[in-house]
């Protein structure tokens, strides 16, 4: 007599977890519905991990390394941290950063936004478009050749605006030598490549704010300043925290201009924080001390951008 | 069989860990451990891609011409641009830790020995040696000052390819308008400051006398080279022998050479350092110079070009720049630099180096060889018509290179090396990128008058002591 042994088969389970997925209940729809949002998830998922999060750990990990490429890294501690905090140079260079945030910020919001507001009340619309396009171009240009550019408008001897300024009888100005003018001289020449985009964001605020609302301060009889102080301020607020937030994002992370135009000089006078990290990781082969500083700057960002959305309950309105 | 992994592996490796996770940071200590340790290069392939650090368009014909010679070895050009060779070498190693090696790159002085310091550099003492015959019509035709530049710790890293040394370029139609003609082999620091003075002001009434940037060839270093000092103390390394005797033993200008520049100590504040500075800041004062800027010499080169200046220190690279920018042959000339404690002048030497575990030395090397043929350096695109580096080779300097754009002094390149042979290198150790940034840091402040000359040096000096304090190692014990 012969005898059979049947071997259990896959085909079961896996059409019992099969089933388990399809299964035509509210729970089954629930788990379909996960899988599926996971799904498209997934490539945002891994491109996070791969290109922000990793080289975030990493350079966290390596704060802690000293480490030149070419030998083995070598654990030593908190000692670029410590290095760091007793850095004058580094001290500097966040002062220099701050610096030019303010400056550089405050300009750009006060000019977009009243560019915004004067384009906005443009009656030909030929010239709301001639204006805005014109605001923007130097947003399009790349900020390397914007600074070799203005570099040259700028030299103290031989630049056309010390030629024209001397026409009028101003002395020369050491636009990029002086340690007292040089911050002045990035500032205008970001506020210049930097302010269409910033204005693009105040002209939307502007054609967003409700007519109704504006229609009714006026009937009260609410006017110029006034009208501006107490009525569209207010309205725009959301957008001037947008913006600002951005803007200051964006300036903490100076580099081009100054790294172009003045190489962090003279003597440190423009050197920003990233400058900083750049030359120490890049030039001096200190990728450790390159990744401390990093991390500082990081963890600066991060304080600074906090403080503004906490002191934002105070005067952003949403509603 | 164990497999040892390569060093361009090694980078690669590291490169994905940076891009990775932290945990990638322990796969890299093993990595570089390997690296550290030395390792064997796999036998050459059939077809070998040797990935080049040059424009393509400046070896087209090169590569085309050694296609004949080694079918089976494909050139790839990684172009890396930097407004001067600190940057540049600083864009090299960016892409190292990139983990994108190059299997031929191109050294100045300032990264010679920081690629040979840290071991990235291959040594070629035994391939030289190896290729005698090859190699012995090369070395006749070039100075022994540019070899002696590119040893370190008796060994060779480099085969000379280009040099400039810093001369004085003058602008003829500014020196006719003073009234002047370009001065004699013997001219010294007052007459420069005469002719200076003499061609201020004139040209449309805005000119300049002497102008020049900040960075470390070519920058205020010509004035304390003549003023007899350095920034840095320099020494000969022991050794050279099997150099100097194989190749140069019938050149007297090889006498007393050594094995690779050293320079042990920083001396920035000596007094004959301060009393330089002190001289190129009171030019400024004076009114005699335009305000100086860090870079690589294009806005001189504009103001130069447009008759705004009357004299700067440059090499032969500026024959073919000045004439590329639109001025004719005669609107420049050149000269020594102008004598003062001594004439002694500062170079600057480039050529290839090759990747030391890389995995392709043996075609690389082969190729950098071919690379030292005369007719080979004619076929580079800089060395063409318009000079735009000066060739090592003596017989490259000639009358015919020079004669469609000059200068009339186009003798002056080469007699640096053979009138002048205490001509020597700038100070460049292997920290050369740091040294850089502190010394231009401080000309900076002097020059714009925030700092005076002693007190920037004192800082520059202090600045430069922490720096060797931070690297022990140098110079290396023999």
């Amino acid at each position: 007599m012969t005898s059979y042994t049947v071997q259990p088969s896959e085909g079961p389970r896996r059409n019992a977890l099969v089933r388990w997925l399809a299964a035509d209940t509210m729970n089954g729809i629930k788990r379909q519905r996960a899988i599926l949002g996971y799904t498209f998830l997934i490539p945002t998922i891994v491109g996070l991990l791969l290109f922000i999060v990793g080289p975030m750990l990493f350079t966290f990990a390596l704060s802690f390394f000293k480490w030149n490429v070419f030998r083995p890294p070598e654990v030593i501690g908190f000692a670029n941290f410590e290095r760091l905090f007793s850095d004058p140079r580094v001290f500097v260079s966040f002062r220099n950063t701050f610096l030019l945030v303010i400056m550089t910020v405050t300009m750009l919001e006060v000019l977009a936004m009243s560019l915004a507001l004067a384009v906005h009340r443009l009656a030909s619309r030929a010239l709301g478009y001639f204006f805005r396009t014109a605001y923007f171009l130097p947003v399009l240009l790349s900020g390397a050749a914007v600074a070799v550019t203005l570099g040259y408008l700028f030299h103290q001897d031989f630049g056309v605006i010390n030629y024209y300024l001397g026409k009028v009888g101003v002395p020369k100005i050491a636009w990029l030598t002086d340690s007292n003018v040089v911050l002045w001289t990035i500032s205008l020449t970001t506020v210049w490549r930097n302010m269409g985009f910033t204005f693009i964001i105040y002209l939307g605020g502007v054609s967003s704010l409700p007519s109704e609302v504006l229609e009714a301060a006026q009937v009260d009889g609410a006017a110029g300043w006034r009208r501006i102080r107490s009525i569209v301020l207010p309205l725009l607020s959301p957008t001037i925290l947008f913006a600002t937030v951005t803007d200051i994002i964006k300036m903490l992370q100076f580099f081009d201009e100054p790294f172009i135009m003045t190489r962090g000089g003279p003597g440190d006078a423009s050197r920003t924080v990233v400058m900083m990290m750049y030359e120490n990781a890049f030039g001096n082969l200190d990728f450790g001390y390159g990744s401390a500083i990093a991390l500082i700057l990081f963890a600066v960002i991060m304080i600074v951008t906090g403080v503004q959305f906490v002191l934002s309950r105070r005067w952003v309105f949403y509603n | 069989m164990q497999r040892k992994m390569s060093r361009r592996e090694m980078l690669k490796a590291t490169a994905a860990g940076a891009a990775g996770l932290a945990s990638g940071l322990s796969a890299a200590t093993v990595l570089a451990s390997d690296a550290a340790s030395g390792f064997a290069a796999p036998p050459l392939q059939d077809a070998v891609t040797i990935r080049f650090q040059e424009s393509e368009q400046e070896y087209a014909d090169v590569v085309a011409a050694y296609k004949e010679v080694a079918p089976n070895v494909n050139i790839e050009f990684v172009n890396i641009t930097g407004v001067d060779h600190a940057e540049i070498a600083s864009k090299i190693l960016a892409q190292l830790a990139a983990g994108q090696p190059v299997d031929i790159g191109y050294a100045a002085t300032e990264a010679t020995q920081l690629y040979a310091g840290e071991g990235l550099a291959l040594p070629l003492k035994n391939r030289v040696m190896d290729s005698q015959a090859d190699l012995a019509e090369y070395f006749s035709d070039v100075s022994p000052v540019l070899v002696e530049t590119d040893l370190y710790q008796d060994d060779l890293y480099q085969l000379p390819r280009d040099f400039n040394a810093a001369n004085m370029y003058f602008n003829t139609a500014l020196l006719t308008e003073a009234g002047l003609e370009v001065p004699g082999e013997e001219w010294t620091k007052d007459d420069f400051v005469e002719y200076a003075k003499a061609m201020t002001g004139i040209g449309g009434g805005d000119s300049f006398g002497y102008g020049w940037t900040n960075r470390l060839w070519g920058s205020w270093t010509p004035w304390f080279f003549v003023n007899d000092t350095n920034l840095l103390a320099e020494e000969r390394a022991p050794g050279g022998e099997w150099l100097w005797g194989t190749f140069y033993k019938d050149d007297p200008n090889a006498a007393g050479r050594g094995g690779g520049w050293l320079w042990p100590a920083p001396q920035a504040n000596n007094p004959a350092m301060v009393e330089a500075l002190e001289f190129v800041v009171s030019l400024t004062e004076q009114g005699l110079t335009p305000v100086v800027e860090l870079g690589g010499g294009a806005t001189l080169q504009g103001f130069f070009t447009s008759g705004k200046l009357g004299m700067t220190p440059a090499g032969g690279f500026w024959s073919g720049g000045l004439t590329n920018a639109g001025m004719e042959k005669g609107g420049f000339d050149v000269q020594f630099w102008p004598k003062w404690a001594t004439q002694r002048h500062q170079l600057g030497v480039g050529a290839a180096w090759i990747l030391n575990g890389g995995g392709n030395e043996d075609a690389a090397w082969e190729f950098v060889k071919f690379n030292t043929r005369k007719d080979v350096m004619e076929m580079i695109g800089f060395f063409g018509e318009r000079t735009r580096t000066t060739p090592v080779r003596r017989s490259m300097n000639n009358e015919e290179r020079y004669s469609k754009t000059g200068p009339a002094n186009w003798h002056v390149f080469y007699d640096t090396l053979d009138k002048r042979p205490d001509t020597g290198p700038i100070p460049a150790p292997t920290f050369s990128i740091e040294e850089t940034n502190i010394y231009t840091r401080y000309t900076s402040l002097a020059t714009s008058g925030e700092m005076t000359p002693k007190d920037a040096l004192d800082g520059m000096q202090s600045e430069l002591e922490a720096l060797y304090a931070r690297n022990p190692s140098y110079p290396p014990s023999n």
